[in-house]
């Protein structure tokens, strides 16, 4: 065997070229938006500096995670859940409040973000839950195991609250009860109560129209009479259930809510971000308006550009060709996790789970981050994976990508 | 596992996939949209926020004399500038040394400026002298970030103090920028009193607007669109006083070192001809922002400079309210004037009334007012009656605003039964209360304004116009006067009643009456003098006179305040004022004047001639030295 994969040793056997590229590449891209975003803003000077600092780190993580065991993410998926839900549980009663939320622990002279981290935690631990082979995803227990630990840092991210980052979770929850083979049906009463909250949003007709089209997929369905009215019983409670929790959301949140309906009834206040980054992007043209040329960027228009926001720089600056080619580079990194998921489900179904746990987390973020700036989602304040800045939000998702990488790697063993 | 067969890996990496693909291509379709199909909206949207909007604050007016001779100019003033983005603090040590300043004291301003951006420049010291300016100007290359800009302030060429008429300008305080519609912004200077804040909306102007292009630091580096969107700023109206100087000034000389006030009108048209309160204030220091600690000192002043005397001090008018029990009194029948009353010395009505000088012995009304007998009018207003003397008092304006058109002014009391009444109740006050009206004291107040209507109106017989400062504004297209309508007054007495009256004033001055001081060689002035009690001191002293009397063309009203006897104080101020005024129009060149019929061909005549000088003063102060402000224009989408 040994001298035969020494003939055989290509680079991509052992290392994915696309993953790895597509992932440094953005966090180059990153690097250069965020100096050209904090130039002129004497408060976030030294936050190019900081930002190298948290590239070179992450970058450690990344080859430590590629270099590690392939065993040892399975056997830490446990304690590392235990230990990023306690951080959760910490924050809210240490962290520190800024633009009122608790989102923040301070360490010394950093603060570390633990709901960045309970990411990796959650993905881990899910994917070790869905990967034993006691679990049936067919079977009832099964279903509301997985969906509370994806459901604990939910709530416990909510009450700080930080409604993006707990969306990211529902979202990896969802996708890796999918991914396990959950059926259509049970699917369906899981995601159908969430798209109820979401269309009462937009008033009571939408509500109206969304309950409709489920009492008809509870009649495509045909299960027997007294489970379809349940659901659509859960249904009904989960619109009217928001309604009731809306007036106890805190008045940050009513108006994201509220300028996600309509951004122009508040245009100088919650909406004011939102047309302000439309105005960036689309003021960018098609080839920008060249590096550290762009006032919307320059002159501040749009608060703290370098973190939530640090796509409006690229479209500013690069147009849509820069637009384009960020966005090129993380469909090759969705679509590169997609195979390597595939790929791996036959031989090791944790790592499976892994690596589509780490394409939903990555996902979302870049859904409702880019979908914010450019006026398709409301303005939830997620950062863009590799591109905005942070340190927290890079070191786990460099982690991630890392424990992919090793994946990958190691994906031929175990058959 | 019939299930994953069914529905297994593969269909579920293609839902997935379809996803992703789904997403990215209406990312992808929606950055088309913005950034190719949309985006010249969103490049207009963007451009708005690189423009800067600078505020030019317009001249204001300039203030003539009714001889259009300037009295309130505009003058250029320097304001040290400093940029700190791309200034040395190094250069501290230099500038403070050349502009006089304390060590430090430039340090001090840049702190209390630090969380302004470090790319506006930063007024450090207002008011420079031109010599720093010259010295900014030759060492331009040493001082990066030093720069001036030039203010206009108020000027006062003539010497005249007129402080309480013209008033002055202050910086906008918050309560008015609120209930302001839209004209003015922070630092805005706006009339604070006088004229300057009655006529602020002609006096303020138009504001421009210039639009410049900023860099990514908010640096100027050129003019948007060649200015072609620039507006201009248009002067304020200047505004043509009643007031001649001459006699301005004479008033003010006559009050040097006195309290008091002073108003002279010219009969015929309710033009104030000259108006004092004394002490006056230096306008001088009210140019820019008034030092706190002369604020303190004008507030802490006894003497109260500040107070408007000739429209807010009210006090007992003496025996310069004989003349109108007068005209009450021939007016309703109540004597005629070949009527007699005696004058024993006094009068007895339930206690005894002194008349001083007296006795007098038995008199018509014409000498009574000559010697200002007591006697004859405590009688007088007992036989008209308290009401119909209250309606004489308040026809000749007493007991209410005169209405002229500066700042506030009290109304005075003119008491009638009402009045009692409602004071001491229907029963609490007899006859004897009213006795002492009849010689202008008691309850009774009036303001040197009213006072200065009241012997107008006495003057012209019985006719006038509401008293008024500014005659109209200068059109600034045609350069002709714009005139302001004031409303007629008619008090309804009679012709015939006037003369008497008129003539006994006459006799004050000319016949064995009390005012002889203010007597002017070639022209006769006709008057009355008058005491107000002062229970806390010396008695204030009263004049009021017109001249010259066949055909008046001034009449004056002077308050001294504790001074003691009218006669000796009050009048020769009168009479100086007098003479400045009438002396002039006597000029060989003037005397045409008199014998048009209203001198209104004169004045045209004279504007024409000073027109010209008006523009080309008006042309240079034109030169572009709006004062610059940066509006939040760039922060709206």
């Amino acid at each position: 065997m040994r001298p035969r994969s020494r003939i055989d040793y290509q680079l991509e056997d052992k290392f994915d070229v696309v993953l790895f590229l597509s992932v440094f590449l953005l966090t180059g891209i990153g690097l250069v938006a965020i100096y050209s975003a904090t130039l002129h803003n004497p408060s976030a000077s030294g936050n190019f500096t900081k930002q190298l600092f948290w590239v070179g780190v992450s970058t450690t993580i990344f080859f430590i995670t590629y270099f590690a065991s392939p065993r040892s993410f399975n056997l830490v998926s446990v304690p590392s859940y235990i230990f990023t839900i306690l951080l959760l549980v910490a924050v809210l009663v240490i962290g520190k409040r800024v633009y009122g939320q608790k989102c923040w622990i301070d360490i010394g002279p950093f603060s570390m973000q633990p709901s960045e981290f309970a990411k990796v935690g959650t993905v881990l631990f899910l994917s070790m839950f869905l990967s034993r082979e006691k679990t049936n995803i067919e079977s009832i227990w099964s279903i509301i195991t997985g969906f509370a630990i994806g459901f604990i840092p939910v709530i416990l991210i909510l009450l700080e609250p930080d409604m993006g980052t707990a969306l990211v979770f529902l979202s990896l929850t969802v996708v890796l009860v999918f991914w396990k083979g959950i059926s259509l049906f049970g699917l369906f009463t899981m995601i159908s109560p969430g798209l109820a909250v979401f269309s009462s949003m937009f008033g009571t007709v939408p509500f109206i129209i969304c309950l409709a089209a489920v009492a008809a997929g509870l009649f495509f369905f045909k299960k027997k009479l007294i489970i379809s009215g349940a659901i659509f019983a859960m249904n009904l409670g989960a619109g009217f259930i928001f309604n009731f929790v809306f007036k106890y959301l805190s008045p940050h949140q009513k108006q994201l809510i509220e300028t996600f309906v309509d951004p122009n009834s508040d245009p100088l206040g919650a909406g004011y971000n939102a047309i302000q980054a439309k105005v960036a992007i689309g003021s960018g043209g098609l080839l920008g308006k060249g590096y550290l040329m762009g006032n919307q960027t320059q002159l501040r228009f749009i608060p703290e550009q370098w973190t939530d926001f640090i796509f409006c720089v690229i479209g500013e600056e690069f147009g849509l060709i820069g637009s384009l080619i960020v966005v090129s580079l993380f469909f090759f990194l969705f679509f590169r996790l997609l195979k390597i998921a595939s790929q791996v489900r036959e031989r090791n179904e944790f790592n499976s789970f892994v690596v589509i746990g780490t394409l939903a987390v990555l996902f979302t973020h870049f859904a409702i981050n880019i979908g914010m700036t450019v006026g398709l989602m409301p303005i939830i304040g997620v950062p863009l994976p590799f591109l905005s800045y942070g340190g927290s939000s890079l070191m786990a998702n460099m982690f991630l990508v890392g424990i992919v990488a090793n994946i990958y790697k190691n994906r031929k063993q175990y058959t | 596992m019939t299930n994953s067969r069914k529905f297994g890996t593969d269909v579920r990496k293609s839902i997935l996939y379809y996803i992703l693909v789904s997403f990215c291509a209406v990312l992808v379709f929606q950055l088309f949209n913005m950034q190719v199909i949309k985006h010249e909206f969103f490049d207009e949207k963007s451009a708005d926020n690189s423009i800067k909007g600078i505020v030019q604050t317009p001249l204001r007016g300039v203030f003539y004399d009714r001889n259009y001779k300037i009295v309130v100019n505009n003058k250029p003033s320097y304001t040290l500038l400093i940029t700190p983005s791309s200034y040395n603090r190094k250069l501290n040590n230099v500038i403070e040394t050349v502009i006089g300043a304390e060590p430090g004291y430039i340090d001090e301003i840049l702190e209390d400026n630090i969380q302004y951006s470090k790319y506006i420049p930063i007024r450090v010291q207002r008011d420079v002298s031109f010599q720093v300016i010259s010295w900014i100007e030759e060492n331009k290359e040493q001082l990066p970030g030093v720069s001036y800009i030039v203010d206009m302030e108020r000027e006062y060429p003539d010497s005249i103090m007129a402080s309480h008429m013209f008033g002055y300008t202050k910086e906008i305080s918050r309560k008015q920028l609120e209930a302001d519609k839209g004209y003015y912004d922070m630092g805005d200077f706006i009339g604070n009193n006088g004229i300057e804040k009655t006529y602020e909306k002609y006096l303020r102007g138009v504001k421009g607007v210039k639009y410049m292009l900023v860099d990514s630091r908010r640096r100027e580096i050129g003019r948007f669109k060649d200015g072609l969107n620039d507006k201009e700023s248009i002067k304020g109206d200047d505004l043509v006083l009643t007031i001649d100087a001459d006699a301005q000034k004479a008033a003010e000389r006559g009050f040097k070192g006195l309290k008091g006030a002073l108003v002279a009108i010219e009969p015929k048209t309710g033009e104030i001809i000259a108006f004092v309160s004394s002490p006056e204030y230096d306008l001088n220091n009210f140019t820019t922002v008034t030092p706190k600690e002369i604020w303190r000192n004008l507030n802490s002043d006894p003497d109260k400079p500040l107070y408007n005397r000739a429209t807010l001090s009210v006090l007992p008018p003496g025996s310069t309210f004989k003349p109108l029990a007068a005209i009450a009194a021939l007016e309703e029948g109540v004597i005629t004037p070949q009527t007699v009353i005696n004058c024993p010395g006094g009068f007895y009505f339930g206690r005894f009334f002194k008349c001083h000088g007296g006795p007098h012995g038995p008199m018509t009304v014409e000498h009574a007012l000559e010697k200002s007998c007591n006697t004859f009018f405590y009688q007088l207003i007992l036989r008209i009656g308290l009401d119909k003397w209250s309606d004489y008092a308040k026809r000749f304006g007493f007991g209410h605003k005169t209405g002229v058109d500066i700042s506030e002014e009290n109304r005075g009391i003119v008491p009638s039964t009402e009045y009692y009444n409602k004071r001491y109740g229907p029963n609490g006050w007899t006859k004897g209360f009213i006795v002492s009206l009849g010689i202008g004291q008691g309850e009774l107040s009036v303001t040197p304004m009213q006072l200065a209507k009241y012997v107008s109106l006495i003057a012209n017989d019985g006719k006038s116009v509401k008293p008024h400062l500014v005659r109209g504004y200068m059109d600034p297209e045609t350069k002709k006067l714009v005139p302001f309508k004031f409303d007629p007054i008619d008090t309804k007495v009679s012709k015939k009643t006037m003369e008497i009256v008129k003539h006994g004033m006459y006799l004050v001055v000319n016949g064995a009456g009390t005012a002889g001081n203010a007597k002017i060689p070639g022209i006769t002035v006709a008057g009355k003098t008058g005491t107000a009690q002062n229970p806390r001191g010396k008695d204030h002293a009263w004049f009021m006179g017109f001249a010259p009397y066949e055909d008046p063309k001034i009449a004056v009203a002077v308050l001294v305040e504790n001074a003691g006897f009218g006669a000796t104080w009050a009048a020769p101020i009168a009479k100086s004022v007098m003479m400045a005024y009438l002396n002039k129009s006597s000029l060989p060149q003037n005397q045409t004047v008199s014998k048009d019929s209203n001198g209104l061909k004169n004045q045209n005549a004279l504007k024409d001639q000073n027109v010209p000088k008006v523009q080309n003063g008006s042309k240079e102060q034109n030169r572009p030295k709006g004062e610059e402000k940066i509006v939040a224009a760039s922060i709206k989408n």
